[in-house]
């Protein structure tokens, strides 16, 4: 029964993450046109396309199989159980639903035979490669505190000691992993897909309409999971005794700081070369190794 | 009673596959018949370790004539439970074996001694694992060693064959001896060669000899299972053999080395020093991060296999390491869950990697060639056999809800507890590092299986030879869809196999298994004590899949059914061929240039001139990696040739003088027998 609740509380949980998500991506475009004094889309920008592209037909090369026509389902529920997963799952669950997602979309990358999708989903695996290990190391920083990789133990374990040097640490690790897993500069573009910045929009680059849709929609899944996920777990400040339905808007809240965050760093920065992002990685890295044996 | 008879069945049905094998010279019945009667041997071993889990430890002395005697056959819980590895991978393998080598029916009498070499393969397969007698076990080791090194050597006119099963067989000699001395140190202080005494002397043994005969065992087993730097002939000898081989080797005779290990370290030796399990994680680190980076680099279809294998030994010592190391500290409990995660492992890879060779067999029976680069377009042409090798592809890479998932978690899950067991902070960051590593091998194993799947199977075809592909044999397609369906049910269903743990690690000293594995229901494992908890629920995970993915296609269905229309891959407005498409080369070249350092590749572009430099021009580019193990043992190599030219200069060919040698022995023979 209390597994059942729990299982629920993630679906709908989930849902509510599908239904914000393109939010926050229009709010993150928002505030970059308006960092850059441009006059940009509107906040809702992001479900006008998303609605737009479920409407319409797809072209689709006849090279392509079904791995093609799979794979986009397949990184829309990744991203989707990953969302569920968030308030009972397992960690390593988490990641692993999302390493299916990703799987499947570089093998679709290749499915059109094209240069340009084999660069994105090349350049994917790699990025990947590198911020996998990260990722783990610096989520143990409050898995080994909590004692559990559980998602809800480890959130938990978070709240109860939110103010620490180790946690700085960390915090600043994770968001350099943030930037990386949602495909922003410093390490990819999510707006164009030239030759330079070809990772995730380069891998994406035949998907048409309908599917672009919810490629387009999963991504945006993906990055506000993990805005979540740096929310209550690296900056977990809280004042105590927040009635649930303030603790929801103070949540809320944090999540439209880090998407200002986000927007701040992508205005204050270049998109860095290829190879110097293992350098990037490996400084958060060391971080996420200095927050461990600082706790 | 059964169980002891299905044994004997086993055995009997793989020495007439052996003799029927001669018995026609018909290489057709050959087949049919020999290859049967291995799929009944492995079933009827399969069968045999269900009634072991079932009925319990038989014990079984086979009286031999002089000089053999005695020999003891012990079926306990670990017996059956590599009894079962063996049978379940080699059941698929020998079905698989009827289409896949009728491609060698034209070699006569050779083709007949292949058929029976498998038989006699898996025969010594089966023995290994059930003998419990030093000598019995050495003998069949041997005679597993052989058959293989026959098997790998089969296409020897090829380049690079006979090569291949020379390093091999000279490897697992070395790897031999050192058995022999783990085990005769044990048996000296027992005074019998039966496992059953040695297993009682170990604890009388002095510090340093259970060192040692832990480190003999480590290198000699090792040698087998191909954790580096004892590898070298693992990726020369897999390619090599016929594909059904290949399978059978890198799917289970090495897990006959970790059986080999398992027997030592949970059985023989007992509680160690933590510093065992240290050395042995230190070398699981090596094996498994080398192993997928050469494994990415490779274009070779079955030497990606070969080495994904090593990497797949890594994990698994992984498991192993942490369990020495829990039991070292007095955490039973989470040792077992260790031996669990390592043995849920040595499971899952025999099941996939058999897959995956047999895929790869599939792709080389029609195409041949296992160059990814002239590859491509596969899955329309061999739709099937894409996707199960695109299963064992996922299973391998650990996702869910494949069965390689749930002993990718069981490791991590162990690993994590890990840092509680260490002391201080150092002991902390090793234990936590060991999560990231293992997170950098699953990154990279999935990379090369995206590479290995994509460029193979997908996009259009780069060679004559892939255009003109045909599917596979359905004899070869059943037993791939078997094992893909084993890695399914394993993958969700992983309850029989914990509840195998449980029985198996119930006797182990230092492991707790009962309570690790307490809770086990049917959806769920659950290690629960104090602070430890950790579940797993793979029901709650297969529901979710299927209702995320039911949102997926509602989205897709929102406004109706679409319309799809084909349009040309676009390539800046020129036609596209298979020429534009990313290789192999090209999908690990990232890779290769951030661990540059470790892969040290070289490549070499020529440019033919022409006399106008902008016309006509041909580029040939070639790459290589070299493998800095096979530096390793350039000392070695070259001290035995110059410890041979040293020889040479006693050796000069006049019978005097070796007269002269002879005399000169006897005579101070004759005075050291006289003193002493």
């Amino acid at each position: 029964m209390e597994q059942l609740t729990s299982i629920l509380t993630g679906i709908g949980y989930a849902f509510s993450i599908m239904a914000a998500a393109p939010l926050v991506t229009g709010i993150v475009k928002a505030t970059k046109a308006g960092l850059q004094n441009r006059r940009g889309p509107g906040i809702l920008q992001a479900y006008y396309d998303l609605f737009k592209l479920l409407r319409k037909d797809s072209v689709v090369s006849p090279t392509t199989s079904w791995i093609f026509t799979l794979a986009p389902y397949i990184y829309f529920a990744g991203a989707f159980g990953a969302a569920a997963l968030l308030v009972s799952g397992n960690l390593f669950m988490l990641i692993y639903f999302l390493a299916a997602g990703r799987f499947f979309l570089a093998l679709a990358s290749l499915d059109a035979g094209s240069a340009f999708g084999g660069m994105g989903g090349s350049r994917e695996m790699f990025i990947n490669v590198l911020v996998e290990p990260v990722l783990l190391l610096v989520m143990l920083t409050v898995a080994v505190r909590a004692g559990s990789t559980d998602l809800a133990a480890m959130m938990g374990a978070a709240a109860a000691n939110p103010l620490s040097l180790p946690y700085i640490f960390a915090a600043i690790a994770f968001l350099i992993i943030l930037v990386a897993e949602s495909g922003r500069i410093p390490v990819d573009n999510p707006d164009t897909h030239l030759e330079l910045t070809m990772i995730h929009e380069g891998m994406v680059l035949e998907y048409s309409g309908r599917w672009l849709g919810l490629i387009f929609w999963a991504s945006a899944i993906k990055q506000l999971v993990f805005i979540l996920l740096f929310t209550t777990l690296f900056v977990p400040w809280q004042p105590a005794e927040l009635s649930p339905a303030v603790a929801g808007l103070w949540g809320a809240g944090k999540i439209l700081v880090t998407a200002l965050v986000l927007a701040a760093i992508e205005t204050s920065t270049n998109k860095m070369r290829l190879f110097k992002v293992p350098g990037f990685m490996g400084a958060a890295g060391m971080l996420a190794l200095l927050a461990l044996v600082a706790q | 009673m059964t169980t002891e008879l299905l044994l004997y069945l086993s055995l009997l049905l793989f020495i007439t596959g052996v003799l029927s094998a001669f018995a026609s010279s018909n290489n057709k019945i050959a087949n049919y018949v020999a290859h049967g009667m291995a799929a009944l041997g492995c079933l009827a071993a399969v069968l045999c370790a269900i009634f072991i889990f079932a009925g319990g430890t038989v014990d079984l002395a086979v009286s031999w004539p002089k000089p053999l005697g005695l020999i003891t056959i012990r079926l306990d819980y670990l017996a059956a439970f590599f009894l079962s590895v063996i049978g379940v991978a080699g059941c698929a393998v020998s079905i698989y074996a009827i289409g896949y080598s009728r491609e060698y029916y034209g070699d006569g009498r050779r083709y007949q001694a292949m058929v029976a070499l498998y038989n006699a393969f898996l025969l010594s397969l089966v023995l290994v694992v059930t003998v419990s007698h030093v000598a019995a076990f050495i003998v069949v080791w041997e005679l597993m060693a052989v058959t293989s090194f026959f098997l790998v050597n089969y296409k020897h006119e090829h380049a690079g064959a006979g090569r291949a099963a020379f390093v091999y067989i000279v490897m697992t000699h070395i790897g031999t001896a050192f058995i022999i001395t783990a085990f005769l140190l044990l048996a000296h202080k027992a005074g019998s060669l039966d496992f059953g005494s040695l297993a009682r002397a170990a604890g009388n043994l002095e510090g340093w000899t259970k060192n040692a005969v832990f480190l003999c065992a480590l290198i000699g087993f090792g040698a087998k299972a191909g954790i580096i730097p004892l590898h070298i002939w693992l990726p020369r000898a897999h390619p090599a053999a016929p594909s059904h081989v290949s399978a059978l080797m890198s799917g289970v005779m090495i897990k006959t080395a970790i059986y080999g290990l398992c027997r030592f370290y949970l059985d023989f030796l007992g509680v160690g020093p933590a510093w065992w399990g240290v050395l042995v994680i230190a070398l699981a680190v090596i094996s498994s991060v080398l192993g997928v980076l050469y494994a990415l680099m490779e274009h070779d279809l079955k030497r990606l296999l070969a080495y994904s294998s090593v990497e797949n030994v890594g994990i698994i010592l992984l498991g192993m390491g942490a369990g020495l190391i829990f039991a070292a500290k007095g955490q039973g409990m989470l040792a077992a869950l260790a031996w669990g995660a390592a043995l849920y492992h040595v499971l899952n890879h025999a099941i996939f990697k058999s897959l995956l060779f047999m895929g790869a067999g599939a792709v080389l029976y029609s195409t041949h060639t296992k160059d990814i680069e002239h590859l491509g377009g596969l899955i329309k042409r061999m739709p099937y056999s894409a996707l199960w090798f695109l299963a064992g592809a996922a299973a391998i890479s650990a996702l869910p809800p494949f069965n390689g998932f749930i002993s990718e978690w069981l490791t991590f899950q162990a690993l994590f507890y890990l840092p509680q067991a260490l002391d201080g902070a150092s002991g902390k960051v090793f234990g936590v590092l060991l999560v990231g590593l293992l997170g950098l091998t699953g990154a990279l194993a999935a990379a090369c299986f995206v590479k290995a799947f994509g460029v193979t199977f997908l996009a259009k075809p780069r060679s004559i030879h892939a255009e003109q592909a045909k599917e596979a044999d359905i004899t070869m397609l059943v037993p791939m869809a078997m094992l893909t369906g084993l890695c399914v049910i394993l993958g969700l269903w992983p309850e029989p196999v914990f509840n195998l743990l449980k029985q198996i690690l119930a006797g182990a000293a230092g492991v707790d298994a009962y309570q690790a594995f307490a809770q086990t229901a049917w959806h769920a494992v659950i290690v629960q004590s104090g602070l430890v908890t950790a579940n797993i629920e793979m029901p709650a995970v297969a529901a979710l899949v299927l209702l995320s993915g039911g949102v997926a296609v509602t989205l897709y269905r929102l406004y109706g059914k679409p319309q799809v229309t084909q349009g040309e891959t676009w390539t800046c407005g020129i036609v596209p061929t298979a020429r534009m498409e990313y290789t192999a080369t090209g999908f690990s070249k990232p890779v290769r240039l951030a661990f540059r350092a470790i892969l040290r590749p070289q490549r070499e572009t020529l440019v033919d001139s022409n006399p106008n430099r902008y016309f006509g021009r041909r580029l040939s580019y070639h790459i290589s990696i070299t493998d800095i193990f096979s530096q390793f043992y350039r000392p070695i190599n070259t001290g035995i040739i110059n410890a041979a030219q040293f020889m040479k200069a006693i050796q000069t060919g006049s019978v005097q003088l070796y007269i002269g040698y002879i005399t000169a022995i006897t005579v101070l023979a004759l005075f050291l027998s006289t003193r002493w």
